[in-house]
């Protein structure tokens, strides 16, 4: 029996796990507990772990909600939510002192301490006729725990099932009537915890991925094709809602090869076109790139990076793609890769991604991670006001017509040439992978070939005060420095405030652009550290291996914190690894 | 005055090449149908054939190799009002573009294929094709023939083969797929027997060999069955049927782009621009909640 409260333990950053089997509904209860810490004024992080597969095997979901902006998984479980003994497995280690757990007791027992079981498929089954219900039991029970306000927690279960059927609200309301019932009679569960409320109101909430479609959407982006792979699909789900009602096309392709090369066709007609996709996929568009780089097409790839290689762990977190990403392909070509942090980023760098592209004629990879794609987090809106749309030196019809010669490589200044596109009348031209002089005519001309190797490969340095800027976190004084890139932003901030309140003030620089490696930024931020982490989710410190090989003068002040296991890092690993790195 | 396009240069095909037929037939093709330089691209492939839009006054895009149907087919579902060509050889189209080569008959984007078989891969030096017979520089695997596996995919496409030998034809037979493409009507599949003189020289095979469909008893263009089984017979009996395989009866605009987009604006005279789409952009946004 758990021991009676007196007070209820008040907590203004907490996080609930719920596993079970595929199937159970645990992303139900993550997203009706999300749902009603918003109303709070909280703000909301969800993560889950899912096994490559439709239903059955354990999977688990996590919520946090937090008084202070957060963007990363809490390190301890304050409430264990269990469909199955694998949830208590696993939850065990994570669960804090203080932690409780509500579990299903119509299958299993839990022997944890702080518990208390409720047969949720049995109550819910007799009076609604399915077990299914549970879920939405458990969220009455969950209610019960941490003293939530009676109609705010109904006015969730109304907005979440209210376009379902009226039927199934009914049976929902019902549940969780049955859970909150339940919850009171047991002893030593109500209002065992109790939730602050915040001030973050008027956010959104929202995955990497989707900010990527919106960003494309609004960035004029009208051409999509990709082949669905985890973490990525959902960019391209999101887009067959979003471009056709404007025009534009998306595509289902019959594997990446065609996507990448259907996206090439459509740019070189003119169109702003994309795919995304992840490890697996970006190999095998790895061709297409260089060939994209090397004819001057601009396109925008994302690479949601997830455990590789080969088949990896498909639904897991990792960062390490990004050696791959800078070393591209065979031959030498240039090439954009830039990361977003979180939503917002990830949003307004689409809609940039488009524009370098377009600039510079290059191929642009936006590099995301299972984390940044995936998780959904309580964000600011996106703002249409800063977006702009520049299509660099397209030529209209007018200004083609006054043209003396119509030249597609045509050499220039910055080494981007004018075009218009196929189907203006009077030009026509040769777009072409070979090497070729202004006019696209194939060339085995050394001295020509020296020119556009030159024309190509120095957009790279002319293009960097273009290229998104690195963001400095901290004070301009501390002299222990953090570097990170992606969805790592959001332990690392949260490291930085652990770290500050334990008087060890950091700096932190968030990379923006990994490649060509931002020198102009990394050396001065170096120069004024005594030490730098470079905190990242793969093995080798891929980005540690860029930093040293660009300011190779820095290298002494370089260590590397490096997570592995398919999960994000929490904020008191990267703490713990600064102690045993010092 | 117009400014100076792209000039083409000359063939690098062997004296004799099959191919110039092709360019030749391509050229009167266009030239009857009143294409525009600037109104076609073509889309080429790897291999000696991949080579003609270099020799065409034309927009030309070199693909990568065997991936010139996914960029040909980008490029229309961007800017339908483009007539694309996508052309290459055996090699490109059998081989290492397999995959797209059957996924191009069910997509059926109003495009033509023009696949150059000269059973052989020549730019490398006569190595064996998808396409070559049995003992051809040590080949032990039967050949592919792709009229067949064409006549197989139920979807709506027009289907025909062509011999260089016979450039009348080749040019009434491109002019018609070239037509089916523009009405919006679907992917037109066109293999043309194009010699290569230098390392399978079949000129005088096929001249014996070539059998046109259309005199053959119970030619049905509409009916897949009644062809294949044409087609089947000529191919045991070691002939090479050429003419129009597959017309679809209806009349009907079933190209990819059209489904897609009816007679709509397509992505590239969609508007990109952020003005005119504010209040769409501004609707979708506050939906996120």
């Amino acid at each position: 029996m758990p021991e009676p409260r007196a007070r209820p333990l008040e907590l203004a950053d907490l996080s609930v796990m719920i596993g079970g089997q595929g199937g159970d509904g645990t992303l139900t209860v993550s997203d009706l507990l999300g749902r009603y810490f918003r109303k709070r004024g909280l703000y909301v992080y969800t993560s889950r772990n899912v096994l490559s597969r439709i239903r059955g095997g354990h999977a688990d979901a996590s919520v946090r909600a937090s008084r202070d902006a957060t963007a990363a998984v809490k390190a301890q479980v304050d409430v264990l939510v269990a469909f199955d003994q694998q949830a208590i497995d696993l939850g065990r280690a994570e669960l804090a002192s203080h932690g409780f757990v509500i579990y299903d007791s119509t299958t299993f027992r839990s022997d944890l301490p702080n518990a208390a079981g409720f047969p949720f498929a049995t109550l819910v089954g007799g009076p609604l006729g399915q077990p299914i219900f549970k879920n939405t039991a458990a969220y009455g029970a969950l209610s019960v725990l941490f003293g939530f306000d009676h109609t705010q927690t109904r006015e969730v279960i109304e907005e979440r099932f209210r376009r379902r059927s009226p039927e199934a609200l009914e049976k929902n309301l019902k549940a969780l009537e049955i859970g909150r019932k339940a919850a009171l009679e047991a002893p030593g569960v109500a209002h065992r915890f109790s939730v602050v409320d915040g001030e973050a109101h008027d956010l959104i909430l929202t995955t990497g991925n989707q900010a990527v479609a919106l960003g494309f959407t609004v960035g004029g982006g009208r051409f999509f094709a990709g082949y669905p792979i985890t973490p990525a699909t959902e960019i391209m789900e999101y887009l067959q809602r979003y471009l056709p009602p404007l025009g534009g096309v998306v595509r289902q392709a019959e594997d990446e090869l065609a996507a990448i090369n259907m996206v090439i066709g459509a740019s070189y007609a003119g169109a702003r076109a994309m795919t995304s996709t992840s490890g697996p996929g970006l190999s095998l568009m790895t061709e297409g790139i260089g060939h994209a780089a090397t004819a001057e097409l601009p396109i925008l790839v994302a690479d949601c990076s997830r455990v590789g290689p080969s088949t990896g762990q498909p639904t897991r977190h990792e960062q390490g793609d990004l050696s791959h990403l800078a070393n591209l392909g065979h031959g030498e070509y240039p090439r954009f890769v830039i990361a977003p942090a979180d939503p917002v980023d990830a949003f307004g760098m689409t809609v940039e991604a488009l524009n370098l592209a377009d600039r510079w004629r290059v191929p642009v990879i936006l590099l995301l991670d299972q984390a940044l794609s995936q998780n959904t987090t309580t964000t600011r809106r996106f703002d249409l006001e800063k977006v702009v749309i520049d299509r660099g030196p397209r030529l209209s019809p007018e200004q083609v017509a006054g043209l003396a010669e119509y030249k597609i490589y045509g050499f220039s200044e910055n080494g981007v040439s004018t075009w218009a596109a196929p189907g203006t009348p009077g030009v026509w031209s040769e777009v072409t992978g070979n090497e070729h002089d202004e006019w696209g005519h194939v060339s085995v001309d050394p001295v020509n070939r020296r020119k556009m190797m030159h024309k190509r490969m120095e957009k790279m340095q002319k293009a960097r005060d273009e290229l998104p800027a690195g963001r400095l976190f901290g004070p301009a004084h501390a002299k222990v420095g953090l570097i990170g890139f992606g969805s790592t932003s959001g332990p690392i901030l949260e490291a930085q405030r652990l770290l500050e309140s334990r008087g060890v003030p950091t700096r932190y620089y968030q990379a923006r652009t990994l490649y060509p490696v931002p020198a102009h930024e990394l050396d001065p931020f170096l120069a004024g550290v005594d030490v730098a982490y470079l905190v990242e989710n793969n093995y080798t410190g891929q980005f540690a291996r860029l930093v040293r090989e660009t300011v190779p003068w820095h290298h002494a002040k370089l260590r590397s914190i490096l997570k592995y296991d398919g999960a994000s890092f929490r904020a008191p690993e990267i703490v713990a690894g600064i102690r045993e790195a010092a | 005055m117009p400014p100076k396009s792209f000039k083409p240069v000359q063939p690098i095909w062997c004296p004799g090449c099959g191919d110039f037929g092709v360019l030749a037939a391509v050229k009167r093709a266009a030239a009857n149908l009143h294409i525009a330089p600037h109104e076609l691209v073509l889309v080429g492939g790897i291999g000696c054939s991949g080579s003609i839009h270099n020799f065409l006054e034309i927009n030309g895009i070199h693909a990568l190799h065997g991936r010139l149907l996914p960029q040909a087919i980008g490029v229309k579902l961007a800017n339908p009002a483009l007539t694309v060509v996508a052309a290459g050889g055996d090699g490109d189209g059998y081989a290492i573009g397999m995959g797209h080569f059957l996924h191009a008959f069910k997509k059926n984007a109003s495009i033509l294929y023009l696949v150059m078989n000269n059973e052989t891969y020549g730019l490398t030096k006569g190595q064996p094709s998808p396409t070559s017979q049995i003992g051809f520089e040590g080949n032990v695997e039967p050949p592919f023939h792709a009229m067949l596996t064409a006549l197989s995919v139920p979807a709506p496409n027009f289907l025909a083969r062509t011999f260089s030998g016979d450039p009348k034809g080749m040019t009434a037979i491109l002019e018609e797929a070239l037509k089916f493409n523009r009405e919006g009507r679907g992917f037109a599949f066109v293999e043309d027997l194009s010699p290569c003189v230098t390392y399978n020289d079949t000129y005088k095979l096929w001249r014996e060999k070539v059998v046109d469909v259309t005199t053959l008893p119970g030619y049905d263009p509409t009916n897949r069955r009644t062809m294949f089984g044409l087609c089947l017979d000529q191919i045991e009996q070691g002939r090479f049927p050429v003419g129009v395989l597959h017309r679809p009866s209806a009349a009907e605009r079933e190209g990819l782009e059209v489904k897609l987009m009816g007679d709509g604006p397509g992505p590239v005279r969609a508007s990109s621009d952020l003005a005119s789409n504010r209040a769409h952009y501004e609707k979708l946004l506050a939906a996120l909640a």
